[in-house]
């Protein structure tokens, strides 16, 4: 899990473009400048091809929705990773 | 010694598949590094190379963010191209890499973007946003959904070529109002066959599939589109990708993105490489090494009999292959060079004996062969054929020389030639180098002309003296107003030409076709013939008439046709022009360039008196009253055909 956090901070990183973006499980699209839909879209390509995943449509926005953070994406990506677990 | 930023990109276009992710990190820190301490060219240059059409989308994205850094920073040269960008899908995703593409094949552009889907109300509205940006170049961005008349199934085939007639006329008389309110060229993408068929393995044959109806309309457009409209092959990329990994339908529902975002890169080089082709700066000259590039083996060790090409062995028959692929580009224009480290006589040898070599001496415009460093030689070939380095593609199966090819003449594109011969053509097809903008015959012509020009140097070089030499040439030129026959290689040449370029501005077919009819201007074109044979146009000419002053705006000519008196020519029949609207005063003026260094002289040659000059940037003036009188040449004037036109 924490080597997920820090592949995935690190794709955040990459796409916002600025190298000090710190995630915390509960960090929401809120707190985060510039994650707009748009970006949202950019970050799920991104974390798709990182970690060569894929995301069902209704998963794609349920990310972004209210009460969901980067907590929920980290178990939604370790489900993925791991489906036996 | 190095930098670690050139070094870092090196590393990155050498690397294997397997260290592409680790050396692209590197790359981008580097990157980012030079630009906090205010590198902005440096890291341009390494934009430039690093902008690759297999990228992966992220990392395109990060590049094109180092991008909009280093503009921030930098002061722009010369205005940028005004590029307006309306889609029927949300371009976003697209515009970014666009640009960064753009940037790499050196086009700088100031964009437009509307919001998707209202492509239509942007074009017919004159009070859009669209019309107050006057955009030179329009992207029409739309795929098969924006398609207004698509058949229900059981319609007759008579029903659904009046639809298809419909739906070109609706998108013909968008471009057509586009171009008439805004004078701009247009680039319009075509339609993607979706990859579900409702009708099985009868798609393409039943009468009103939704298939068989989007080939048809991307028939019609290729075929009927006007002139000023450049069709953007869209579905052939979805052929390449494959229909079903090219779409990915999450990413419509969701993003209104018309693939699957991976693919978004290539789209956007594909795009950029038509847009930048349109302002002339495809490039010209494939460059090729010899032993293994064009056959197995070494010529020189293995001997004529020793090496491995054509039929009867697998890889002897890939480099067969890609000898033909190359001969193609050959015959639709694109000139063909060698560049060879070996004795030249062993070099030439296969050309002259091996039957089963496609490629032939006459094929090859320049053949250089000899021990010298590949870097030098590309400079020579560059200056042999008197096009830019960057105008070269080199393509050599030894990574060392690609290498030291990439460090000291950056200019030239070096495609990553794999090992295996059977991919050299994918690979340099990816790269889109050679993109053509507009069907014109003189491109088909282009080898002819340096073939023709290597014979007139052979003359030259018999004749004792320059006088002597043009005469014998036997020069008959053509002159005459541009008409609609010589609108598309005006623009071409308009577009392209960098060298002997008094001001390069540059001006779309649409601009030029205004300058032509309207009263207010003089406009020229040259078309040369000799013994040799036939030059086409090469020599353009574009001038204002204001009271009695007559401003020349543009003037160009072919580097081939230099020192051959037709400056001389027209001139004369510039000014006899002038003369009958009643001027007095005959004005130009040399906006310097990096390449247009020697037409620096060119009216000083032509006995103007320079007025004003600030810099390098120089102000001409003839008085036809006191200084003119006709200048001598070499050259007779044809008759024109068709009474009148003058």
């Amino acid at each position: 899990m924490e080597q997920v956090r820090d592949s995935v901070q690190e794709v955040f990183r990459e796409v916002f473009d600025d190298d000090e973006i710190v995630l915390h499980d509960a960090t929401t699209a809120g707190d985060l400048e510039g994650w707009d839909s748009l970006m949202h879209i950019n970050l799920v390509i991104a974390i798709e091809k990182r970690f060569a995943v894929r995301f069902a449509t209704a998963e794609i926005s349920w990310l972004k929705e209210d009460g969901q953070n980067v907590g929920s994406l980290l178990e939604l990506l370790t489900r993925k990773l791991h489906p036996e677990a | 010694m190095q930098q670690p930023l050139e070094l870092s990109t090196d590393r990155f276009l050498a690397a294997a598949a397997g260290e592409r992710g680790i050396a692209f990190k590197q790359l981008l820190s580097q990157l980012k590094l030079a630009v906090k301490d205010d590198q902005l060219d440096a890291a341009a240059a390494a934009l430039r190379r690093a902008a690759l059409p297999s990228l992966d989308y992220t990392s395109a994205r990060s590049l094109h963010g180092v991008l909009k850094r280093v503009r921030s920073g930098t002061r722009r040269v010369s205005p940028p191209v005004r590029l307006a960008i309306l889609s029927g899908f949300s371009s976003k995703y697209l515009t970014e890499l666009l640009e960064l593409f753009l940037f790499a094949a050196g086009v700088d552009v100031e964009i437009y973007e509307a919001d998707y889907g209202v492509f239509r109300q942007e074009i017919l509205d004159p009070d859009s946003q669209l019309h107050a940006f006057r955009p030179k170049l329009l992207y029409l961005a739309t795929g098969w959904r924006d398609l207004a008349n698509r058949p229900e199934i059981g319609a007759s085939t008579q029903q659904v070529r009046e639809l298809v007639d419909r739906e070109l006329e609706e998108w013909s008389r968008l471009w057509q109002t586009a171009h008439d309110r805004m004078t701009c060229q247009i680039v319009q993408n075509n339609f993607d066959l979706p990859p579900w068929r409702v009708l099985g393995n009868h798609e393409m044959r039943h009468p009103s599939s939704l298939g068989r109806f989007i080939s048809l309309v991307n028939q019609s457009f290729f075929e009927q589109a006007s002139p000023y409209v450049t069709i953007h092959d869209v579905d052939h990329l979805a052929a390449s990708a494959g229909r079903w990994s090219w779409g990915d339908e999450r990413y419509f529902h969701h993003a209104k993105i018309p693939c699957a975002p991976e693919y978004l890169v290539d789209y956007a080089h594909s795009a950029a490489s038509v847009i930048s082709a349109l302002l002339g700066k495809a490039k010209k000259c494939l460059v090729l090494d010899l032993d293994n590039t064009l056959w197995g083996g070494v010529i020189g060790d293995d001997g004529l009999g020793g090496i491995r090409l054509g039929q009867g062995d697998g890889e002897a028959e890939a480099f067969q292959d890609f000898q033909r692929y190359a001969k193609g580009l050959q015959s639709r224009g694109v000139i063909l060079a060698v560049c060879s480290k070996n004795d030249e006589r062993t070099a030439r040898e296969p050309f002259e004996k091996h039957t089963e070599m496609i490629l032939r001496l006459e094929d090859i415009s320049c053949f250089v062969a000899n021990w010298d460093d590949k870097a030098d030689n590309l400079r020579l070939i560059a200056e042999q054929l008197n096009i830019g380095l960057d105008s070269l593609v080199f393509v050599d199966d030894n990574p060392a020389e690609r290498a030291i090819v990439r460090r000291f003449v950056p200019e030239v594109g070096v495609p990553e030639i794999p090992a295996d011969p059977a991919d050299f053509v994918r690979v340099l097809e990816s790269h889109r180098y050679f993109q053509i903008a507009s069907l014109g015959k003189e491109d088909l012509r282009r080898t002819d002309y340096y073939r023709a020009n290597v014979a007139r140097l052979q003359v030259r070089q018999s004749a004792t003296d320059i006088d002597s030499f043009l005469a014998s040439l036997q020069m008959v030129a053509r002159i005459a107003p541009i008409e609609s026959a010589t609108l598309e290689r005006t623009t071409q040449l308009i577009n392209k030409s960098n060298q002997f370029n008094l001001t390069t501005r540059r001006y779309s077919s649409a601009e030029v076709q205004a300058m032509a009819q309207d009263p207010g201007w003089i406009t020229r074109t040259v078309s040369l013939a000799d013994r040799f044979g036939d030059n086409g146009l090469i020599s353009v000419l574009l001038a204002r008439v204001e009271g009695d002053v007559v401003e020349i705006d543009t003037w160009l000519m072919s580097c081939r046709v230099l020192k051959r008196g037709v400056e001389d020519l027209l001139l004369n029949d510039l000014c006899a022009a002038a003369i009958g609207r009643g001027a007095r005063t005959v004005r130009g003026e040399f906006i310097p360039t990096a390449r247009n260094a020697l037409a620096r002289e060119h009216y000083q040659q032509l006995g103007f008196a320079r007025i004003r000059d600030e810099s390098e940037h120089t102000w001409w003036e003839l008085r036809l009253v006191d200084d003119w009188k006709p200048r001598t040449h070499h050259i007779q004037e044809a008759a024109l055909d068709g009474a009148g036109s003058r």
